[in-house]
């Protein structure tokens, strides 16, 4: 029995060194490749680079609509001595977000191009952590007043411009109009319809949205509050948080949250569980961004193809809003190739490649031209509606801050104590307000 | 002449040295390097923080690009400002050029700002930190800061006060710039035990701590109870008993995210199966409790890390069974004592330094814990399972801070170091009773 025993540990040890070795093995000669070519490029200078071949790694988040794909493809074609890998980050933004800090901080030129959260650039900037672009946009001559004018702000910081719009988010209410006749105007009509359709067409819920301790709760917050008129950070940098507006919206979300027709689970809800509740057909109402349209009308995934609506999120006191998201492509300050990386980036946020992102991936583009195009129109009938378009360009923006991560901290914990029942909306707009305050102040 | 000798106590200090230097290298170090950090308020996304400085020092990476542009705009306003506003830009100059020339009279800065100034020419990144900061006179910063800051203000005054619209661009341009310079000119960020201050009156930083106590706690103490039991039923003969050995084994061996991610499945209050069947047999409230309330949250946690770290316990506890004689059971047959006597009498006693050993690992593991909250709650809901690990990870890698998330690993470290202090007096008065005297 001992022997056995001590096999089997031998056994797993040798396993594990194996795959040490192996992993090892494979990042050497990864790193020793693309050193040998980064020193061949330095010697021969300028065009002869063009024959050499260079290998970019391009990072992102999770696309479950293999949009990405066929950009790379298209690129590859085009530039055929530029290849393109690409490296999965993880869904969470946050989690992509601290990967790239720590891979940043250390000065790694393992990734070259890498997309960003529409909340990013102001904190890499400062942080040293990305490559200015303007002198490549004006060497290339980009129009960058063709890109919609707040994503193009989004990407700047300190008067110059560090990403480039790739393509625009704002969260929108997804309806099904099989269902539905009329979609809900305000929060309490939506409360009403929801929980008065709820089990119409063998669906489940009523309403599903992200109330999971992570950004997105935070972009489904300020959607609530901003309804109502409230605001956290004005545009004089100061915190107001705590004022009657937000600790009504606060508590709209409260309510949402802890009625009957949403899941038990709501606060393990991300997108991803949003995206695939919906697109079975197990709800009658959906807070989530563009991309949700594309889904639900793939016939290979969706269950509910072609009865899908959308409309504006409900209105409280204030109007209607729209938490303003997207993503950005920033190159890396320590990359070892950035003319390739720009090429590819450029590329990417370009025209063609927008329009590919759009028509399969079903994300709005950020170049205003995009929406004429007959292709995109026809991809989605979301691009051919200018209520859409309109949403878009009116969409409210996350608080912009350089310590937006410990912002966004804040407001998660708060906010999911509130949902749990472990404080009052009052509380929790007073905690914020001297947090952030604090926050602010060191 | 006498002959350099050590003698025997010397000798054995000498034979010891080599593992004394291994210990201060491997574990003091590090610990010695976390508490200097948490001295400093030391951020890595805040270029005005992002060095460790006792002096004031100069960023010249940015002071040379930007001094740069400082002497193109002020030509531009002095071809464009007439009269008050005019003399004010000459004046700017003059302060702004004295402050450069003194700053490179020294030789060697001025050798590096030359340097860095031709690579910022090629748009190099400047990585080296020893060429991109350099130390100088606390109070000559102090004084060019505060010019810089006087001068900014005064631009951003004149413009404010200026009718004509593209003159009172520039200045606030200029102004702007100025400001942005004096943030180059980099104060000391050295500030004692202001850090552990803040720490201590810090409501998360002790909720996050009883967490993780009672976590411990609870884990450990499932974990040692059901660790025994399997440790006995193991150790005794029966058919089969290799196979039972193996696969008790097999929770430890998976790696704890994989095992996390697994049991964010079985714990899913719509499809997982484990949240299902407790809801059935009214263990829960409902199947959605285990995620989304904060008891249930902890409960979820600690029910996992018992599943997972058991089978360690018990090894350890079986490796401590085997040693006991098997005569000594026999003996107490012989005296007529029943199984709860024998093991109350003969096993426990026995076996109370393999499990003071098995506690020892298991509570300074459980007080640790990262992985497995990371990945099955991320600290929350309602941040009731974040442990000091998980805080201290989301300040320095989210957040970046430095400083302060180095004060939350000296407190895990002064935590872990009292845990261990404890264990090995009761282990060391137990163990090396006999072998002292």
């Amino acid at each position: 029995m001992e022997q056995m025993k001590r096999l089997l540990l031998v056994g797993i040890i040798s396993v594990l060194a194996i795959f040490v070795v192996a992993c090892n093995g494979e990042s050497t000669s990864e790193t020793d490749n693309t050193e040998g070519t980064s020193d061949e490029e330095t010697t021969s200078e300028g065009n002869e680079s063009a024959s050499e071949e260079v290998t970019i790694v391009y990072a992102r988040g999770v696309d479950t609509t293999g949009a990405i794909d066929l950009v790379i493809e298209a690129f590859e074609e085009k530039h055929p001595h530029i290849n393109v890998e690409l490296r999965e980050m993880p869904a969470d933004t946050g989690q992509s977000h601290d990967q790239y800090v720590t891979m940043f901080s250390s000065q790694s030129s393992e990734v070259d191009v890498f997309d960003a959260d529409v909340i990013w650039p102001a904190e890499f900037a400062q942080a040293n952590y990305a490559l200015e672009l303007d002198r490549f946009i004006e060497r290339d001559s980009i129009d960058m007043d063709a890109y919609f004018p707040g994503t193009v702000q989004a990407a700047n910081f300190n008067g110059k411009q560090w990403a480039m719009p790739k393509f625009t988010d704002a969260g929108m209410l997804y309806y099904r109009s099989d269902i539905v006749e009329e979609a809900p105007e305000t929060w309490d009509e939506l409360i009403e319809q929801a929980s008065e359709l709820q089990g119409e067409e063998g669906t489940e819920f009523g309403y599903l949205m992200q109330a999971a301790q992570y950004e997105g709760l935070v972009c489904n917050y300020i959607e609530f509050i901003a309804s109502y008129g409230g605001q956290v950070i004005d545009d004089d940098n100061n915190v107001v948080v705590n004022s009657p507006e937000t600790v009504k919206g606060l508590e709209k979300l409260t309510e949402v949250v802890n009625s009957d027709f949403v899941p038990d689970n709501i606060l393990n809800f991300m997108e991803t569980e949003t995206e695939n509740a919906w697109i079975a057909g197990d709800a009658v109402f959906a807070r989530n961004w563009p991309y949700l349209q594309a889904s639900s009308n793939d016939e290979e995934r969706s269950s509910i193809v072609g009865n899908v609506d959308i409309a504006p999120l409900p209105a409280g006191d204030e109007g209607h809003a729209a938490t303003l998201g997207g993503w950005m492509g920033m190159i890396n300050r320590y990359s070892e190739h950035p003319e390739e990386a720009w090429e590819f980036l450029k590329f990417m946020t370009g025209e063609e490649g927008q329009k590919i992102i759009a028509v399969h991936g079903g994300r709005a583009p950020t170049l205003e031209a995009l929406y004429e195009d007959p292709e995109v129109k026809e991809a989605g009938p979301l691009f051919a509606n200018p209520e859409f378009v309109n949403v878009l360009q009116s969409a409210v923006p996350r608080p912009v801050s350089p310590i937006y991560p410990e912002i966004s901290d804040i407001m998660q914990i708060e906010i999911s104590k509130v949902l749990t029942g472990d404080q009052s909306a009052e509380e929790a707009a007073e905690n914020m307000q001297s947090k952030m305050e604090e926050a602010m102040g060191d | 002449m006498k002959k350099f000798q050590l003698n025997e106590k010397q000798l054995g200090y000498a034979m010891i040295l080599p593992s004394l230097l291994l210990v201060i290298v491997v574990t003091l170090w590090p610990v010695a390097q976390s508490f200097y950090n948490s001295l400093f308020d030391y951020r890595l996304n805040d270029p005005t923080r992002s060095q460790k400085m006792l002096n004031a020092n100069i960023d010249l990476e940015r002071y040379v690009d930007n001094y740069f542009y400082i002497d193109g705009q002020l030509s531009d306003l002095e071809g464009n400002a007439e009269g008050d506003q005019l003399e004010a830009v000459q004046q700017a100059r003059e302060a702004i050029e004295g402050y450069h020339q003194e700053l490179t009279s020294d030789a060697e800065i001025n050798a590096k700002i030359e340097q860095i100034d031709e690579m910022l020419m090629n748009f190099e990144p400047i990585s080296d930190s020893e060429l991109k900061y350099t130390k100088v006179d606390n109070d000559f910063a102090a004084d060019y800061r505060g010019a810089l800051e006087n001068i900014s203000a005064d631009f951003l005054s004149i413009a404010d006060s200026t009718d004509n619209e593209q003159l009172a661009q520039s200045f606030e341009q200029t102004g702007s710039l100025l400001a942005g310079t004096s943030d180059n000119i980099l104060e000391s960020n050295f500030i004692g035990f202001a850090n552990y201050t803040k720490y201590f009156q810090d409501q998360r930083m002790w909720q996050s701590l009883w967490n993780t106590f009672y976590f411990t706690v609870v884990s450990v103490g499932f974990e040692l109870v059901l660790g025994l039991a399997i440790a006995l039923l193991i150790n005794r003969a029966f058919k089969g008993r290799g196979i039972v050995r193996a696969s008790v084994l097999i929770p430890w061996a998976i790696p704890t995210a994989v095992a996390a991610m697994m049991w964010g499945f079985l714990y899913d209050g719509q499809t997982g199966i484990v949240a299902h069947y407790f809801e059935k047999l009214n263990i829960i409230p409902s199947a959605s409790w285990l995620l989304s309330t904060s008891d249930g949250g902890m409960f979820a946690i600690i029910f996992a890390d018992v599943w997972k770290t058991t089978p360690y316990m018990a090894l350890l506890l079986l490796a401590g069974l085997q040693t006991i004689p098997n005569s000594l059971y026999e003996a107490s047959n012989v005296d007529g004592a029943n199984k709860w006597q024998q093991f109350f009498k003969i096993t426990l006693p026995l076996l109370k330094s393999a499990i003071l050993v098995a506690l020892l690992f298991r509570t300074l593991d459980a007080f640790r814990v990262f992985d497995l909250i990371y990945v099955l709650t991320g600290g929350g809901p309602a941040n009731a399972t974040e442990s000091i690990s998980v805080y201290a990870y989301v300040t320095l890698f989210s957040q970046q801070n430095f400083g302060e998330g180095s004060v939350l690993s000296v407190i895990v470290f002064l935590c872990v170091a009292l845990i261990s202090f404890i264990y090995v007096r009761l282990i060391g008065s137990d163990l090396f009773a006999g072998r002292t005297k």
